[in-house]
């Protein structure tokens, strides 16, 4: 569905048109039916990828393809529907007004048209009086609903959000992360960016991390979080000898706890308690997050 | 197909925006009392009643359509792009040259609508005065919107790729040069004619009357004013080849703004 392969771009600013790199060698590609989830911090390129991939912005090099359409190409919008961040609409008009602007621009007309708006609005749950009121009095909240509900108007195959989440409240956050899998469920495939990794990790079926205008991790979060390796903490019954911990095998700071650093560590604290006849009463096996692992990426660019 | 389609929804958005313009009713109703205030100015002056209502009331159309082609039209594109309305509808399937004919279309209307209005208000004020209201008349109000045709594709143009200052400043050049180009370019050659200059001086004061000329839309074309007032009739064919002179014209600047729009990038 979309195809980025070695995407460079460069923005110039000021007077002397001062080069800055906010996209590096960006490569990944988003199947058909997934979630893909965009992260980074701030300024990393995740809007930027998302603008190119909109046609709101020009690049310097590499190949973007969506559905086998550049960007550049008119036709590659038809397959698409995008909620910029923090999304700005004509004030002037009511949501439902808006909605109908929009939907024409994809096609719909008349009985139809209303009858899109109303799956949009329903699904997220924005089927209230305020959809005939004028935009400038909206919430945050309510904006994004909007946002969003024009975006799938036109039942795109591809949905692109950047930023669904912000500033929403839990409901909200819960309200978009349903409507995110609703929509994947009847076959669209969504790209979002997002700063919340807990809904990352909850509904991506794969994830690329961004930092600095690189992609510095990509694959599903089981693979992102397993390459940083696991840890296994171990409860005994009763304590063990610091001295006659195997190697790779650590206290836990508790006396009857201990840390083993991988898979082979934890097998040789095992035989261990075996011979020795100690039980084991707990084990648990710790992942890093994705928070953990972006923050590593974020210092390891800044050195 | 679609693009009219996309264009047409364009348009009316762009009307229905400009219609709640507070600027736009400022001018309106300033024109409207100023095409009022004819009927005294016709009482106070020296010349002829009707002359005056009907000369007054045309320079008012002409000066309020060109305030609002001006004003309303250079805001038109950098309102999209400064309240980032235009990052949702240009990520639809519309090309950037359908949002700008779009937007140029929906302001024509405008002024359509506008001029009208104020021909309405004329005719019956030229009745109520008894001031011989001709059906002549038409055609200088139709020449009027015919040059704010031009003016419009000219304001969005500059639109395309500079701030709000100095798009007006730009088209409001565009708009004395295209008036005065024609005296301009006559003065040059009656300079010359009489001896009023040595050799070089003219060659390269006529040279650039003669591309100021060229470049520049005749927009003193449009003003017919003097023919319609004292009935005179206008050269044949005037109307025809004037349309497709502006038809001409505002093709060529929309084609370029289309051209310029579509290199930008939109953060």
């Amino acid at each position: 569905m979309i195809k980025i392969e070695h995407l460079h771009k460069t923005y110039r600013s000021g007077f002397l048109m001062k080069p800055k790199q906010a996209l590096k060698d960006v490569s990944f590609s988003v199947e058909p039916g997934q979630v893909y989830g965009f992260i980074g911090p701030n300024g990393a390129g995740k809007s930027t990828t998302i603008k190119v991939l909109t046609g709101l912005l020009n690049y310097d090099s590499g190949s973007v393809l969506i559905n086998g359409v550049s960007p550049r190409d008119v036709k590659s919008r038809t397959f698409l529907g995008y909620t910029p961040e923090q999304p700005y609409f004509y004030d002037y008009l009511t949501g439902r007004e808006l909605l109908k602007f929009y939907g024409r621009l994809v096609g719909l007309e008349g009985a139809e048209l209303d009858k899109r708006i109303q799956w949009a609005l329903e699904l997220l749950h924005a089927d209230k009086d305020w959809i005939d009121r004028r935009l400038r009095s909206y919430s945050k909240g309510m904006m994004q609903r909007v946002g969003i509900a024009q975006a799938i108007l036109g039942k795109p195959k591809l949905l692109i959000l950047d930023e669904p989440m912000s500033g929403l409240d839990p409901m909200g956050r819960r309200d978009v992360r349903e409507a995110i899998q609703q929509l994947n469920r009847d076959g669209i495939t969504i790209f979002y960016s997002s700063h919340l990794l807990s809904d990352v990790e909850s509904i991506s079926h794969r994830v690329a991390m961004i930092v600095d205008g690189k992609i510095v991790r990509e694959g599903t979060v089981d693979e992102i979080t397993e390459s940083c390796g696991v840890e296994y903490h171990v409860r005994t019954r009763q304590a063990i000898l610091q001295t006659d911990l195997p190697e790779g095998v650590a206290p836990a700071g508790h006396p009857q706890e201990c840390v083993c650093a991988d898979d082979a560590a934890r097998d040789r604290l095992l035989r261990y308690c075996l011979e020795k006849g100690i039980a084991v009463e707990r084990m648990d096996h710790k992942r890093p997050s994705l928070e953990d692992i972006l923050t590593e990426e974020i210092a390891r660019a800044d050195v | 197909m679609q693009t009219f389609k996309h264009i047409g929804v364009i348009a009316l958005n762009t009307f229905r925006e400009s219609i709640r313009d507070k600027i736009l009713y400022n001018i309106g109703f300033l024109a409207i009392a100023l095409a009022l205030f004819s009927i005294v100015l016709g009482e106070w002056s020296v010349f002829d009643r009707s002359y005056m209502i009907k000369s007054v009331t045309l320079s008012v159309m002409s000066l309020s359509g060109l305030l609002i082609s001006i004003f309303v039209g250079i805001s038109l594109v950098q309102k999209e792009i400064k309240g980032r309305t235009v990052l949702t509808l240009l990520s639809k399937p519309i090309s950037r040259a359908s949002f700008i004919v779009g937007k140029y279309l929906g302001l024509l209307a405008v002024v359509a609508v506008h001029l009208v209005l104020l021909t309405c208000i004329f005719y019956v004020v030229l009745f109520l005065t008894g001031s011989d209201p001709t059906l002549s008349l038409l055609n200088a109000v139709y020449l009027i919107f015919c040059e704010m045709a031009i003016v419009i594709s000219v304001a969005l143009l500059f639109s395309s790729f500079s701030s709000t200052v100095l798009s007006a400043l730009f088209t409001l050049g565009v708009y004395f040069a295209g008036h005065l180009s024609n005296q301009l370019l006559e003065q040059v050659r009656f300079a010359s004619r009489m001896g009023e200059m040595d050799g070089t001086s003219t060659a390269i004061f006529e040279k650039a009357a003669v591309v100021i000329h060229a470049v520049f839309p005749g927009l003193y074309r449009y003003n017919v004013t003097n023919y319609v007032v004292h009935g005179l009739a206008l050269p044949d064919m005037y109307m025809f080849w004037n349309t497709v002179y502006a038809i001409g014209y505002t093709g060529v600047f929309l084609a370029i703004a289309s051209w310029w729009f579509s290199r930008r990038d939109f953060l």
